[in-house]
């Protein structure tokens, strides 16, 4: 596995309406977030009709978000962003090795950890993911007393992925953790929620994270364009030595360099790709593509 | 008449507070406290006879001012009216000057906290407050973190609710501070008890309220984030369902802002702007009244209908002022209350000097053990939402429900807050002739402004005699009161709004910022006042002949004026068509029960209450004596006293004369004190299309046929025409001349021709679009009708074909009936519809 990887993604949002749109206002946030893991080296935000007015600000949980309004009368719109990001692979100590998980709880509630502040955002419910009695029910087989944190999040993400359903009709995006927990299945989004709130019915914290999963051709077959997806997967606060470590559930495989981040948050209602609101539009046909293109270095 | 009374006749002899509690007018010696002096004197020496009068007087007028409320917050449609103690509480100065300081503190502490939290949050930090309590807490809205301030602040107009304890010191029970209420009814209480003692309260001392809202006003004007000598304010309300409304139509009166609702305003280009009939006009400062989570559909829940999209963005980039600051909500959690002592040290290194009632919150485990063990000390609430504000109280419970609510309690700690029940301060009120002790509510109010806060001399008080009523401020027994604080020397005398004589008056002509909704609103009370007028006519005409000296068989203009009843929907249809009729209940009865039905959808009790629906719709626009001319005609219509079952005829007729008189007063307002801007426009394009169609519909139903001359005198009485009538032809009815006066005659107020002649009148004036060429649809629609009218012939319109038929008349009225609603639709859709509807796309991804 390399050390890192760098891609260009592009991500067309493209809605074609029946009824011309008079106004719209909107709200992207597909511009990737730095992180530890992640470097963005470039960002460029297409929108067509160009808008009569846009601005940037970087919301509460530290995602960029571009806001903008078109406010002559249109019958299509076309987002696209194109961004080159460099991700770094993350290096784990052996699974079993790591601090039992009530530790990495205890530090936090205590303060003792120093990142207690950062993290405790991260421990209640959220709009979508309310922590109730079923989740921590569910989450004690993988969660035995003084069982190494790591050993435990990687037990539980091959759980959720082996015992619930991908299923894209089952839910909406609107979907709470509870509902999808309930009907075990769902997609990325759904398996994410109820990874959350396992993990914070315990009293770890546990974050959202939107982005793209890179698709591999089949061998000997070209990549084909737009076969990328947006993707979602599970944040874990493990302590202050390893700090946030990714869980894919969907997949149940670790995050590494295919997992590419954009925003995080308490759950999809943070971190929404793109948020509208037109006047007029009648029945609006939504098309999305995504492309992660691996980018070559030049040597 | 001696001006000594005995002593079994003063208000106040039989008087006894109540034990335990403390008496805000008598010390305990039985003395009447200094504050009160001047009041129990003036009060003694009035007697029993003139109290009754005064109060008495005083709810007639409290009644006919049109206040109401509404007793519970949820349900919208239990409004009542504001009931008042004609006994006002007197705070000496002295205490309250104690009060006001710790006021003050507290201010400046919720704007402290509440900056913190929306910023650095150090109070979560250094863990001043156990970090759930924010972070958890569902008014917490992430998107409002990190606003600018506005004018330095975030908190503008705070309200503390306050009781006295026993040993005579006030206690904080919790705080307004997202959009206080009550400035409204505390005006009115003023307003009202000033007139009930005229020199009382200006021999007193008794410090004037007004001068605060002068204070709120050039507030306002400051928060404009524009140089602007003239900022516009706008009070944003959630409408006519929500309790606030009343409040709200009031306070934009007072103090001269645009009443708005969401859908009146757009935010483009950045900048919040309001839709009028002229266009977008910007908004500078916006006196927020809608809940926090409902500001912004992109931002927030995208199903918010009560905001405006784009509206956070607008606030971010600091175009407009927005007061409460957005996310101010968050400061008025109750679980915040045991907190602030800390905070205050934390922040000031100053110790609050107004105490707050005992209150925990159970959410730290030790409060939770304090609590289950002393439960009965205790009533709770929801520990972060104010609204509705039910009290939750184990006392009163059943053992099972108190059962449950300690699971609950245990389940999710986090939700609660307990407090302690304050033996609050009583205080005298006179009810059903005694005068008794009461328990006292206030809610005082502050402003801040440049850094300062003041405190509004007084504040609102509710009292009730039971403590059930007291702690529910929505609940029904309750009374308003006025609140004195007494001076020791006079006072500045500062007693209305006019603006300072410094600043020279720029003359305005009301012009174009009328928003369309309120011009929708407008057009629609036009028509429904012309719709109930002409059904009252017509019904009152064919009544007064069901109890006339002759037999109805041998009335030939019986069964036209059924017809014009069926035809303009007070009836039902079947009633036209003699066969039918047989089937259906006697005209004696189905007549009288017509007036209180809504079983036909244009019928006359259906158009009364949509009148004063839209009446109360644009409260804010139509003068005082219009609304409660509105409020008498919907009491008209209230179901009657029934004998034997049946609504009696007689009464029908009384009560349809009265209704006409109130809707000929009302209509004669709009003529007389209605300025002629554009919402007087609409009103009267909605009234004359109305009456023109009415009379349309009413002809093509009596006079088509060829007729006797009882129909022609019915139908000159059903249309209001008869007097001119006979002044001019005296006895002769003749088809030509009254077809003549009801539709071509261009002098007549009630014919067709006269409403078609206002109508484009009203039109020419009103903008269009600036690059529209030629005559707009719905002025060639009004000049085409009217041009028919003009020239249609009398004489041509009477003559019957060999079939008895009127064929000609027929038809003009036929173009108009159908001509007039669509009249109606064009304006409607150039003026009145300004939205498209609007969609959030934010789930569909």
């Amino acid at each position: 596995m390399p050390d890192s990887s760098r891609y260009r993604i592009t991500h067309r949002t493209h809605y074609r309406y029946s009824e011309p749109v008079a106004i719209c206002q909107n709200q992207v946030m597909m511009i990737p977030r730095e992180l530890p893991r992640v470097r963005c080296q470039r960002t460029e935000v297409k929108i067509s009709p160009t808008p009569g007015q846009s601005s940037a600000h970087v919301d509460y949980f530290g995602n960029p978000v571009q806001s903008f309004a078109i406010d002559m009368a249109h019958r299509e719109l076309s987002v696209v962003v194109t961004s080159e990001v460099a991700v770094i692979a993350t290096q784990f100590p052996p699974a079993d090795q790591t601090a039992p998980w009530e530790l990495v709880r205890d530090a936090v509630t205590s303060g003792s950890d120093p990142n207690w502040f950062a993290v405790e955002e991260f421990r209640y419910g959220s709009p979508l993911v309310t922590s109730g009695g079923a989740f921590a029910d569910y989450a004690s087989a993988s969660f035995p007393d003084g069982v190494p944190i790591l050993k435990a999040g990687f037990d539980l993400t091959r759980r959720i992925h082996k015992e619930f359903r991908y299923d894209v009709n089952a839910t909406k995006v609107e979907t709470t953790a509870e509902e999808a927990l309930r009907l075990r299945a769902g997609v990325c989004q759904d398996f994410a929620h109820i990874q959350i709130a396992c993990f914070r019915s315990l009293g770890l914290p546990a974050r959202y994270v939107s982005g793209y999963l890179r698709t591999l051709p089949p061998p000997g077959k070209p990549r084909l364009v737009g076969a990328d997806q947006s993707h979602a997967w599970v944040s874990l606060y493990a302590g202050q030595q390893l700090g946030w470590v990714d869980f894919d559930p969907t997949n149940a495989c670790l995050v590494s360099t295919d997992h590419v981040p954009i925003s995080v948050g308490r759950d999809y209602y943070d971190v929404a790709p793109m948020r509208g609101v037109v006047l007029g539009g009648g029945t609006p046909a939504l098309t999305v593509s995504v492309d992660v293109v691996p980018v070559v270095e030049s040597p | 008449m001696s001006t000594t009374k005995t002593h079994e006749s003063a208000p106040f002899a039989a008087y006894r507070s109540a034990p335990g509690h403390y008496d805000e007018c008598f010390a305990a010696d039985g003395k009447p406290r200094k504050a009160f002096v001047p009041l129990v004197t003036h009060i003694n020496g009035m007697g029993r006879e003139s109290l009754e009068t005064l109060v008495t007087e005083g709810a007639a007028l409290a009644r006919e001012s049109g206040i109401t409320y509404n007793a519970l917050e949820d349900e919208g449609e239990l409004t009542r009216p504001w009931e008042l103690a004609f006994t006002p509480l007197a705070i000496p100065v002295e205490d309250w000057r104690h009060l006001e300081a710790g006021l003050r503190q507290r201010t400046r502490l919720l704007e402290a906290v509440l900056d913190d939290l929306l910023g650095p949050q150090r109070l979560l930090r250094e863990r001043i407050f156990p970090p759930e309590l924010i972070l958890r807490n569902p008014e917490f809205l992430r998107p409002y973190h990190g606003l600018p301030r506005v004018g330095g602040a975030r908190l503008h107009v705070v309200a503390t609710d306050l009781a006295r304890a026993p040993d005579g010191h006030w206690r904080v029970i919790g705080d307004r501070t997202r959009a206080p209420s009550g400035l409204g009814y505390l005006v009115e209480n003023r307003i009202i008890t000033s007139r009930a003692y005229p020199d009382l309260i200006h021999r007193s001392n008794v410090y004037r309220i007004a001068s605060f809202f002068m204070r709120l006003r050039q507030m306002f004007e400051t928060l404009s984030p524009r140089a602007s000598a003239n900022p516009r304010v706008a009070i944003l309300t959630p409408g006519q369902k929500s309790y606030r409304y009343f409040e709200d139509t009031f306070l934009a009166r007072y103090l001269g802002y645009t009443l708005v609702q969401g859908r009146d305003l757009a935010v483009r280009g950045g900048v919040l702007n309001l839709k009028t009939l002229g266009g977008l006009v910007p908004v500078d400062v916006l006196w927020r009244h809608i809940s926090d989570d409902q500001c912004d559909p992109l931002e927030l829940k995208p199903d918010a209908i009560e905001g405006v999209t784009g509206l956070v963005q607008a606030a971010r980039s600091g175009n407009v002022s927005i007061a409460n600051g957005l996310g101010s909500k968050l400061a008025q959690s109750p679980a915040l209350l045991p907190f602030f002592p800390a905070a205050s040290r934390f922040l000031f290194g100053e110790e609050l000097q107004l105490a707050t009632v005992e209150t925990h919150w159970c959410g730290q485990p030790d409060a939770l053990r304090l609590v289950l063990e002393g439960l009965d000390r205790f009533v709770f609430r929801s520990a972060f939402a104010v609204r509705g504000d039910r009290l939750i109280r184990p006392t009163l419970m059943s053992a099972e429900a108190r059962q449950e609510f300690i699971a609950s309690l245990r389940e999710q700690p986090y939700q609660f807050v307990a407090q302690e029940l304050v033996d609050r301060s009583t205080t005298p009120v006179w009810r059903d002739g005694k005068m008794e002790p009461w328990f006292v509510a206030l809610r005082s109010f502050q402003i801040q402004a440049n850094g300062a806060v003041e405190v509004l001399p007084g504040g609102l008080v509710r009292v009730s005699p039971t403590t059930q009523g007291i702690e529910n401020p929505h609940g029904s027994t309750q009374l308003g009161q006025d609140c004195w604080v007494m001076a020791d020397e006079p006072v500045d005398q500062t007693s209305t709004l006019l603006p300072s004589p410094h600043v020279p008056l720029r003359f305005v002509r009301g012009g174009a910022e009328l928003p369309s909704r309120v011009a929708e609103n407008l057009f629609w009370l036009g028509r429904y006042s012309e719709r109930a007028e002409s059904i009252a006519r017509v019904l009152r005409t064919t009544m007064v002949r069901l109890v006339g000296e002759q037999s109805v068989a041998n009335l030939p203009e019986m069964p036209r004026l059924i017809a014009a009843l069926a035809a303009i929907g007070q009836i039902e249809p079947d009633y036209a068509v003699k066969e039918l009729r047989k089937a259906l209940p006697s005209l004696d009865d189905a007549l009288p029960e017509s007036l209180y039905t809504i079983d036909q959808q244009r019928g006359l009790s259906p158009t009364v209450a949509a009148l004063t629906d839209k009446a109360m719709a644009v409260r804010d626009r139509i003068s005082l004596d219009a609304y409660r001319i509105v409020q008498q005609i919907g009491q008209e219509l209230a179901a009657p006293v029934r004998i034997r079952g049946r609504a009696d005829t007689r009464t029908a007729i009384n009560r349809l004369t009265r209704l006409i008189s109130g809707l000929l007063a009302f209509s004669g307002i709009g003529q007389e004190s209605f300025t002629r801007t554009l919402g007087w426009r609409f009103l009267q394009l909605g009234r004359r299309i109305e009456r023109a169609w009415q009379t349309a519909e009413v002809l093509r139903a009596t006079l088509v046929e060829t007729d006797e001359r009882q129909v022609l005198e019915a139908v000159l009485e059903a249309t209001d025409s008869i007097m001119t009538y006979r002044s001019r032809y005296l006895l002769r009815l003749e088809a030509d001349a009254t077809i003549d006066l009801l539709v071509t005659d261009e002098t007549n107020p009630r014919s067709i021709r006269f409403q078609l002649e206002r109508i484009t009148e009203v039109l020419e004036p009103l903008p269009v679009e600036p690059d529209e060429v030629g005559v707009p649809y719905e002025r060639r629609l009004a000049f085409d009708l009217l041009h028919r009218v003009r020239m249609a012939q009398p004489a041509l319109l009477a003559k019957a074909e060999s079939s008895g038929r009127r064929v000609a008349f027929d038809h003009l009225l036929e173009i108009l009936t159908e001509g007039l609603p669509e009249l109606s639709n064009a304006i409607t859709a150039r003026y009145l519809i300004h939205t498209l509807p609007s969609q959030a796309l934010t789930g569909q991804l």
